[in-house]
């Protein structure tokens, strides 16, 4: 095997190479300060910086198809567009961790340094087309995550989220990787690019790339928290402190679904019925699922988590309408765009409930924003917006983030899923409008904690004003995402 | 540009009005806005051309290139008076809310203003998608309005509100974008033009539900049918009517109703021919159940306002008749009977939202004897009173006598069923007035303490509109059917293949607009030939 790097391999991997560099920097100063953390802003600067360097050179290099490392990465339209998510949700959890209870303060330079090197794992995921490169990937996100789960000021929760996590976690790891062993067994390659020509074949010849295949997805279920592979996700979500809930939720959930896309969403692979079947029922169960347990939720953050869990079906229809079609693009690029409106209103969601907590170990529940509309007529504007715009009503970003995803699956024919995907959205109405009528329609005496929280404030109004300015505009951006993956 | 300015300007007052330091001139402010809305709108009969039936002030711009979603939008006469029903009532509302909205004034006026660019916007929207936002949209300030300054059951009430509309709604949206893919094999290129939907011949099978006009006619429909409420599912109204603040009530009733029943006039009948006749029984019997179930549980009701809800039930029943005996007589009836339970439910929910700040009760039973205490109230009570059961001269019996002679012509039996309904109209609102207006006075009407005042200056400006309406309505009803004779008696002609043309003979600018916006578009569509007019039916 002739291992060569060429520059134009440097090139396309220096997103990556600058944010890791960047990662370093927080820490690098604070060991020569004598283990003194620095001024937290500072931190927070350095690391925007490094974020929005990483995003400028994806921009440059990355999205012209081209691949690196022998074939093990490829930089197209999707590595561009999720990259792109998963380094501005990483932002706006950055900031939200700046001014958390349960984050700023001390060890804040370890933190960020950790945040930032999960998304040098999520870059690695977004542009993997090899297996084991999307393990690393993978792991090298996870594992950050478990740390920066474990290192909340919060004593109790957040160390079972961790623990939970971690097992659980590896336990996914362990299965993706055991199918990955299958799926080179049974091929002898473990590059996508390699087996997908004749997946068709294998797939209804080999019980063993059958076998390796469902692994893997089972792996990517549990990650994007598929039911029955969710279980985790509640108290995960709700042990952890919020701008990492945020941030798993978002920018976790958004790489992951890249790269099950990347893995599973093609023709040859997905045309064959018996996957076909699967996960068209996954998908059906996730959203049902998610969707009613929501209802029963009082704490504000594990009420978020279930609703993700529903997200995650109709991602998942998205996905299955990728892998069917024959013109890859639209099916794909409603994943994109659903991903893209989603983190969008549910950063805003958990940075509203970031900004109500007043201790790192106090628990928010919806009856608590009784009276919010009063003392803070702006924020609970803004968190109505989030959530119409979770509940996908027009002319919210949500509304077309659903209209494009639900317009290919009809497209393909999947109108059934169609169905299932918008009769869901009426049952989400109603946990949806839960926090709404406790903030406008019941006295009480909610605000946002005493520390300042001005960062987190301009973060929220923009995204806000994002989340309707942008459904407005929603048909350029969707074409040229569109166009970018053709 | 008219229709654009008639749709938008009221949310650019909603942001004055959000804006806005003085809370002391805020109602005055919001007041004079809407009248401006209304003296606007008026402008459209400059325009208007009544002798055709072709979509008129047409403003079209490309808005989601992608899927061939525009930026559509235009009238003809039977978006037209609906229209003006709803910058009619807007300022009437306002002046009528003076004193009863007293907490977060700001809010109402803003969310009132929402509330009218929606509703204006799906009347006058002739793109799905398009339509569709403005559609959804409508339930946010509603449910606001409900959900803030309601009644004790307020939540439960907006909740259900919103879950009812939104669940039929979804289906819609399926069917739209399906039919967008239709138009996409029929012609190549997807487009979520309303007129571009018409042109489409969606293969009918009788006999069987699983047919494919047969399923989207009743996506659609079902979102119309929740919004009129008819019979089975029209629960959520008397929950959102009861619990919801007079002004609520009054759009509620006078307006948001309708957009169901416009629905069904704009989208369900031309769209789907062949499925709404076959199906036209189904719509005829519920709106017949919905007449008689309407008016008997009004009859029991021991609130005067949860009576009045459930006449809404009943009178738009008569409207769904109406709009499926799919003849001149019906059809006009219906639009006619829109505006009518527009003006006449509106003004009662005005009323009684009157008494109810004087005494803070809507029971029936404690009332009585009110005639000798209030007596100018009384008057303005019976004749709505009056109009509500259609007695002749009055607008009510325009709208119910054409629907029923409709319904007659096309399918009598229906019809026996319904003329029950006028009597029982009169039977349960004569009642409640009887028991209201005289015999002994009421536990609340000879309170000592708390004398009642007779209407003051501001109540009889609200109400006095509303009663020249109801007299002109009745006694010249040709001088309002003239402006939709032509677009309703094209739809009733040519329901089987249903096309609307882009006006070009409209006014110069507004012509000029369209022209310029999407040139080749508009024209290939205006180049079709354009439907002749046929005679009318029936002499009005």
């Amino acid at each position: 095997m002739n291992i060569g790097i060429g520059l134009s391999d440097i090139l396309l991997v220096s997103p990556m190479l600058a944010l890791f560099l960047a990662s370093l920097i927080p820490l690098t100063v604070k060991v020569l300060r004598g283990n003194r953390e620095q001024n937290a802003i500072v931190t927070l600067s350095q690391a925007l910086l490094g974020l929005i360097v990483s995003a400028g050179l994806l921009m440059v290099f990355g999205g012209a198809g081209k691949t690196a490392f022998n074939n093990g990465l490829i930089f197209d339209g999707v590595t561009l567009w999720m990259g792109l998510i998963a380094l501005f949700s990483a932002a706006v959890a950055m900031i939200m961790m700046y001014e958390n209870p349960a984050t700023k303060g001390k060890q804040f330079s370890e933190l960020i340094f950790l945040a930032m090197s999960s998304a040098v794992g999520m870059l690695i995921l977004v542009s993997a087309v090899d297996l084991l490169m999307v393990f690393i990937g993978l792991e090298m996100m996870s594992l950050s995550l478990y740390l920066m789960i474990a290192m909340s000021h919060e004593e109790k929760l957040s160390k079972e989220a961790a623990l939970k996590y971690f097992i659980l976690g590896s336990f996914a790891s362990a299965l993706f990787l055991y199918g990955v062993a299958f799926i080179f067994g049974s091929t002898g390659g473990t590059n996508i690019l390699g087996f997908m020509e004749n997946a068709a074949e294998l797939v209804q010849n080999s019980r063993l790339f059958l076998f390796g295949i469902s692994f893997v997805i089972l792996g990517f279920c549990f990650k994007v928290s598929i039911a029955p592979f969710h279980a985790w996700t509640p108290d995960v979500y709700q042990g952890s402190p919020t701008p990492h809930t945020a941030f798993m939720a978002t920018a976790v959930k958004a790489v992951s679904f890249a790269a099950f896309l990347r893995v599973i969403a093609t023709k040859s692979l997905i045309g064959s019925d018996h996957l076909f079947d699967m996960l068209q029922w996954l998908a059906v169960i996730t959203m049902i699922v998610g969707n009613t347990a929501a209802i029963m939720q009082n704490n504000l953050k594990r009420m978020i988590a279930y609703s993700s869990v529903a997200h995650s079906g109709y991602v998942l229809v998205g996905v299955i309408t990728a892998g069917v079609s024959d013109d890859g693009a639209f099916g794909a690029s409603g994943v994109i765009f659903y991903l893209l409106s989603y983190a969008l209103m549910t950063l805003g969601a958990f940075a509203i409930a970031s900004m109500l907590e007043r201790s790192e170990s106090h628990i928010v529940n919806i009856d608590d924003l009784a009276g919010f509309a009063k003392k803070r007529p702006m924020l609970s504007l803004c968190l109505t917006v989030f959530l119409l715009s979770l509940a996908g009503i027009p002319p919210t970003l949500g509304f077309f983030g659903k209209f494009y995803l639900f317009n290919a699956a009809i497209g393909e024919g999947l109108l059934w899923l169609a169905i299932w995907g918008v009769l869901n959205s009426v049952i989400a109405v109603y946990y949806y409008l839960r926090p709404i009528v406790v903030m406008y329609m019941k006295d009480g005496e909610a605000d946002v904690a005493e520390y300042s929280l001005n960062a987190t404030t301009v973060t929220v109004v923009v995204m806000a004003v994002a989340i309707i300015v942008l459904g407005f505009v929603s048909g350029p951006l969707f074409s040229a995402v569109e166009k970018s993956l053709l | 540009m008219i229709l654009s300015t008639i749709v938008f300007l009221p949310l650019l007052f909603a942001l004055i009005v959000a804006v806005w330091p003085n809370a002391k001139t805020l109602r005055p402010l919001a007041l004079g806005f809407a009248v401006i809305e209304f003296i606007v709108s008026l402008g459209l009969f400059q325009q208007f051309d009544a002798n055709t039936a072709s979509l008129q002030m047409v403003e079209r711009y490309m808005w989601i290139e992608r899927f061939g979603i525009s930026y559509f939008m235009g009238i003809d006469g039977i978006s037209l008076w609906l229209v003006l029903l709803t910058t009619f009532l807007t300022p009437i509302i306002i002046l009528a809310s003076w004193t009863s909205i007293t907490e977060k004034v700001k809010g109402f006026h803003v969310c009132m203003f929402i509330l009218q660019t929606a509703m204006l916007g799906t009347f006058l929207a002739m793109d799905a998608i398009f339509f569709y936002v403005f559609w959804e949209l409508s339930l946010v300030p509603m449910y606001f309005m409900v959900g803030i300054w309601g009644g004790t059951r307020r939540i439960y009430a907006t909740v259900k509100f919103f879950i009812y509309t939104m669940a039929g709604s979804v289906l819609m949206l399926v069917a739209m974008i399906y039919m967008m893919y239709l138009t996409q094999e029929a012609t190549g290129h997807m487009s979520a033009s309303l007129l571009e939907f018409y042109k489409l011949k969606i293969p009918f099978v009788g006999g069987t539900f699983f047919s494919l006009q047969t399923l989207l006619f009743f996506a659609f429909a079902l979102a119309f049918a929740i919004k009129v409420p008819a019979f089975p599912v029209h629960t959520w109204l008397p929950d959102a009517h009861v619990e919801a603040p007079t002004p609520g009530s009054v759009i509620l009733a006078g307006v948001m109703l309708k957009m169901g029943t416009y629905g069904f006039m704009r989208w369900v009948i031309p769209l789907f021919p062949e499925a709404s006749e076959y199906w036209a029984w189904l719509f005829m019997l519920i709106g017949t159940v919905g007449i008689i179930y309407g008016a008997l549980v009004a009859m029991v009701q021991p609130d005067v306002k949860k009576l009045v809800a459930y006449s809404s039930v009943s009178h738009m029943g008569y409207i769904l008749l109406g709009l499926f005996a799919f003849n001149a007589y019906g059809m006009n009836g219906g639009l006619y009977q829109m505006l009518n339970h527009g003006i006449s439910t509106g003004a009662l929910f005005i009323l009684i939202g009157m008494i109810y700040e004087r005494t803070h009760s809507r029971e029936i039973s404690k009332y009585g004897g009110l005639a000798g205490v209030l007596p100018l109230f009384t008057i303005f009570f019976f004749i709505i009173t009056l109009s509500s059961i259609a007695v002749p001269m009055t607008n009510g019996f325009v709208g119910e006598f054409f629907i029923l002679m409709g319904t007659f012509k096309a399918q009598p039996v229906f019809a026996y069923f319904a003329v029950t309904g006028v009597v029982l109209g009169a039977v349960y609102m004569l009642w409640m007035f009887k028991r209201v207006f005289f015999g002994p006075q009421g536990e609340l009407v000879k309170d000592e303490h708390h004398p009642l005042h007779d209407l003051n200056a501001r109540e009889i400006t609200v109400l006095v509109p509303l009663v020249i309406m109801v007299f002109w309505m009745g006694l010249f009803p040709n001088q309002f059917l003239n402006y939709s004779k032509a677009s309703v008696d094209h739809l009733v002609n040519h329901r089987g293949s249903y096309n609307l043309t882009i006006s070009e003979s409209g006014s110069a600018a507004a012509t000029q607009v369209s022209a310029e916006a999407v040139p080749t578009d508009v024209k290939a569509e205006a180049t079709t030939p354009a439907a002749t007019e046929a005679p009318a039916q029936g002499d009005k």
